[in-house]
C-alpha cells in the first residue's frame, strides 16, 4: 500500500509538469528518435550495402526506433532519482527515519516517475506498427515476453544504477562511475550497436553480463527471434543478477550508513 | 489533589493524572529521578538513554589552491573531530530537554545519534529500549525528528499529499489520521494551507506544516533540532505555545537544540550545555543560574525629584556598576550581600523603585561556554 501511494504521488508530482512533458516527449524521445533514423540511412548510404549484419535499412531503423522507446521505460529518470545526492545533501536523513526499506521506497518513485515517460512512449510509438508493417513480427506472445523483459530490465537498471550511487558513502563524487555504467550498459546493452553485430565469442561473453538483458533482450523477446527456452533461460540470468545486485547493495548500504554523517558535525 | 490518587513515597507527593501516569512537580522530578532506582515497582521509564556516548568523525584535509589539490589526488591527510565525548543522560516521559551549545558543540550530532540517522562510534545509547542507529521499525514507528534547517516535506506536492503518504508508511489509521490532522491543524492555524505546494507556503507556514508531519503518528520521542530558527517573532511564539500544549497532551520526551534563549527558557526546565562535544552541565534552569552566576541584579529607579547620581566611588563599593545615570541605577552584586545592597541604597537614594534579578541565563551560558574550565 505504501508503495502504491509513493508510486502514485510520484506519477502525480511528475505529471503536474506539462512543459517538461512536451519538450521531454518533443525535445527529448522525439529528437533521439529522429537522430537514430539519420544515423541508420547515413551508415547505408555511406556504405553502399543493402545489408548490416542480418538487417536492412528499414529493420535497422525499425531497431533503432524501438530501443529508443525501450530505454525510455528501462532507464526511466535514472540520473535524477540521486540516492548519491541524498548522501552527499543528508536527504536520506528522512528516509532513515520512516519505518520503511529506503531502496523500495525510491523504486516505487522511480516507477511513479514512469508514468509521463509511459504516455510519452505511447503517443511516439503509436506509429511505428503502420510505418514498418512487415518488417518485424509481434505476436501476442512475444509482447507478452517483451513486456516481462522490459520489466525485469527496468529493476535491473535501477538496481545497477543504486549500487553505483551508494559507493557516494565513501567517494566524494560519483559522477564518473555513473557515467561509465550508462556507457557500458548502452554499448553492451545493444542501445548502440544491435549486438548481433558484435562477433560471436563477444557475444557469448556478454551473454553472461547484466548488460543484454537491458535492451537487447526486450528486443529479440518482442521481434520474436527467442524461443520459449532462451526467453526463459534470459530472465532466470537476468533475475539472477538482479538478485546478485541486491545483496550487494545491501552489503554496500548496511558500511555505507555507519559512515553516514547526515551533511555536518 | 482532586479527582486523582495520590501516593507518598519517600517523601515526595506524587498523584496520578487522568490518564493513569505519575505527576510530580519540577522539584520533586529530580529528587524522583534520583530514587528511581529504588522504586522499581513503579511506572518510571527512561524514555532515552545515552550511556557515554561518542561520535568522532574522520575528515580529509586538503591544502588550498592547485598543489594542494595535485598532492590530494595521491594523498589525504585524515583529521579525527571528536564530536561528541562520553555524553551521558537520561530523559524522561513528558520531560523537554534543551541542548545547549556553540555552533560545532555537538548538540545535532548527539541528537542524530539518538534519531538513529548516525552510528556512535562509542558508548550506548537506548531510546524506548532501542539501540536507535540499528533502526528498528518498532522504533521508528515511535519517534519524530523535526529539523529547522532541513525540509522533510516534498517540496512540490501540497502538504496533504505528504500527510496521506504518510499516513501510509506510519499505518496509521483513518479515524486517528483524521482526529491528529485536525488537532494539529486547528492548534497551528493551517487548515487553509494544506493543499497549497509546500514550497509556495511562508517559512513559518512550512515549519508548521513540518511539525504536522513530524507528530502525525503521534511519537513517543521527539527530537526539535532548531525548530524555530529564521522564524519571525510571533512564529516563534506560535511554535513555543504549540510545543508545550502538545506536551500537555501526549507527553512525550522532547529534546530540542536552539541558539535562542526564548526557546529554551519558555519549553525546558531542564538543560544540557555542550561544550567541544562534552557534557558540561547537566540541570534545571534555576540550577544553572544558582551554579554559575555569583550576582544578582540589583535596579533602582530614583524619584523624580532626586538629584542626579554619578559614578560615585560609594556606589562602585556596594557592586559592580552597570547602569548610572537618567534616574536609574543598575548594580551586579554578589549573592551574599543582595539584601544588605538593597538596604544601603534605600537609604542613602530617595527610591521610587527597586527590583532584584537574577542574572540573565543567556548571559550566563554564554559565559560557560566561553570558558574552558569547569564549574568555579
Amino acid at each position: 500500500m505504501t508503495f502504491w501511494q509513493v508510486m502514485t504521488i510520484e506519477a502525480r508530482k511528475r505529471m503536474s509538469y506539462r512543459a517538461d512533458f512536451w519538450l521531454g516527449a518533443i525535445l527529448g524521445l522525439g529528437a533521439q528518435i529522429g537522430i537514430c533514423i539519420f544515423l541508420a540511412l547515413a551508415i547505408f548510404r555511406e556504405s553502399g550495402s543493402e545489408r548490416i549484419g542480418e538487417y536492412t535499412v528499414r529493420g535497422m531503423v525499425l531497431y533503432y526506433v524501438v530501443v529508443q522507446l525501450v530505454a525510455k521505460i528501462v532507464r526511466s529518470t535514472e540520473m535524477e532519482m540521486g540516492v548519491s545526492q541524498d548522501i552527499y545533501e543528508g536527504g536520506l536523513t528522512r528516509y532513515l527515519l520512516y519505518p520503511t526499506s529506503y531502496g523500495l521506497f525510491k523504486y516505487a518513485q522511480q516507477l511513479g516517475a514512469l508514468a509521463p515517460s509511459l504516455i510519452q512512449v505511447l503517443l511516439l510509438g503509436a506509429w511505428v506498427p503502420f510505418v514498418f508493417a512487415g518488417e518485424a513480427e509481434v505476436t501476442l506472445a512475444s509482447a507478452v515476453m517483451c513486456l516481462a523483459a522490459i520489466a525485469v530490465a527496468n529493476v535491473l537498471y535501477f538496481l545497477l544504477g543504486t549500487v553505483i550511487q551508494l559507493v557516494a558513502s565513501w567517494a566524494d563524487n560519483v559522477w564518473s562511475l555513473m557515467v561509465a555504467n550508462r556507457i557500458a550498459a548502452a554499448l553492451f546493452g545493444g542501445f548502440m550497436i544491435p549486438l548481433s553485430l558484435f562477433p560471436p565469442w563477444a557475444r557469448a561473453i556478454l551473454a553472461w553480463t547484466p548488460f543484454p538483458y537491458l535492451f537487447a533482450f526486450p528486443l529479440d523477446a518482442l521481434f520474436g527471434r527467442l524461443s520459449p527456452a532462451d526467453w526463459a533461460r534470459g530472465m532466470g540470468l537476468a533475475l539472477g543478477w538482479c538478485g546478485g545486485v541486491a545483496i550487494l547493495g545491501k552489503i554496500l548500504w548496511r558500511r555505507g550508513m555507519i559512515q553516514y554523517t547526515g551533511v555536518g558535525i | 489533589m482532586e479527582g486523582g490518587v495520590r501516593v507518598v513515597i519517600a517523601g515526595l507527593d506524587l498523584g496520578l493524572d487522568d490518564r493513569g501516569r505519575y505527576r510530580i512537580d519540577g522539584e520533586s522530578e529530580v529528587k524522583f529521578r534520583r530514587c528511581r532506582a529504588g522504586l522499581s515497582a513503579l511506572s518510571c521509564p527512561d524514555v532515552i538513554e545515552a550511556d557515554r556516548l561518542s561520535k568522532t568523525f574522520v575528515v580529509h584535509k586538503k591544502e588550498p589552491g592547485l598543489r594542494g589539490s595535485l598532492k590530494a589526488l595521491f594523498r589525504r591527510e585524515r583529521i579525527e573531530k571528536h564530536a561528541v565525548r562520553e555524553a551521558s543522560f537520561r530523559v524522561d516521559e513528558g520531560e523537554i530537554v534543551g541542548l545547549v551549545g556553540a555552533n560545532g558543540a555537538g548538540k545535532t550530532t548527539l541528537v542524530k545519534m539518538l534519531a538513529g540517522i548516525i552510528h556512535p562510534t562509542g558508548g550506548e545509547a537506548r531510546v524506548l529500549g532501542f539501540r536507535p542507529w540499528e533502526r528498528e521499525n518498532r522504533l521508528r514507528r515511535q519517534i519524530a525528528l523535526i529539523m529547522g534547517q532541513k525540509a522533510q516535506l516534498w517540496w512540490d506536492l501540497p502538504a496533504a499529499d505528504s500527510f496521506l503518504l504518510l499516513r501510509e508508511i506510519y499505518r496509521i489509521s483513518d479515524a486517528q489520521y483524521r482526529e491528529t490532522l485536525d488537532y494539529l491543524s486547528g492548534i497551528l492555524n493551517v487548515k487553509e494551507q494544506l493543499q497549497i505546494q509546500v514550497r509556495r507556503l511562508s517559512l513559518g507556514e512550512r515549519m508548521k506544516m513540518e511539525l504536522i508531519a513530524a507528530l502525525l503518528h503521534s511519537p513517543r520521542v521527539v527530537y526539535l533540532d532548531e525548530p524555530t530558527i529564521g522564524l519571525d517573532l510571533t512564529a516563534q511564539r506560535a511554535i513555543r505555545d504549540f510545543l508545550l500544549q502538545y506536551r500537555e497532551r501526549h507527553r512525550p520526551a522532547m529534546i530540542l537544540t536552539s541558539h535562542y534563549m526564548e526557546d529554551i527558557e519558555r519549553l525546558c526546565r531542564r538543560i544540557i550545555i555542550l561544550r567541544e562535544g562534552e557534557i558540561v552541565f547537566d540541570g534545571s534552569l534555576e540550577k544553572v543560574v544558582e551554579t554559575y552566576a555569583d550576582h544578582k541584579v540589583v535596579t533602582v529607579q530614583l524619584a523624580k525629584t532626586a538629584p542626579p547620581v554619578g559614578d560615585a566611588p560609594e556606589l562602585r563599593a556596594l557592586g559592580e556598576v552597570d547602569v548610572c545615570g537618567d534616574g536609574v541605577i543598575k548594580l551586579r552584586v554578589s549573592r551574599g550581600r543582595v539584601a544588605d545592597v538593597a538596604g544601603e541604597l534605600l537609604r542613602r537614594y530617595p527610591v521610587a523603585d527597586l527590583a532584584i534579578e537574577e542574572a540573565d541565563v543567556g548571559t550566563i551560558i554564554e559565559k560557560i561556554l566561553r570558558e574552558r574550565e569547569g564549574p568555579p
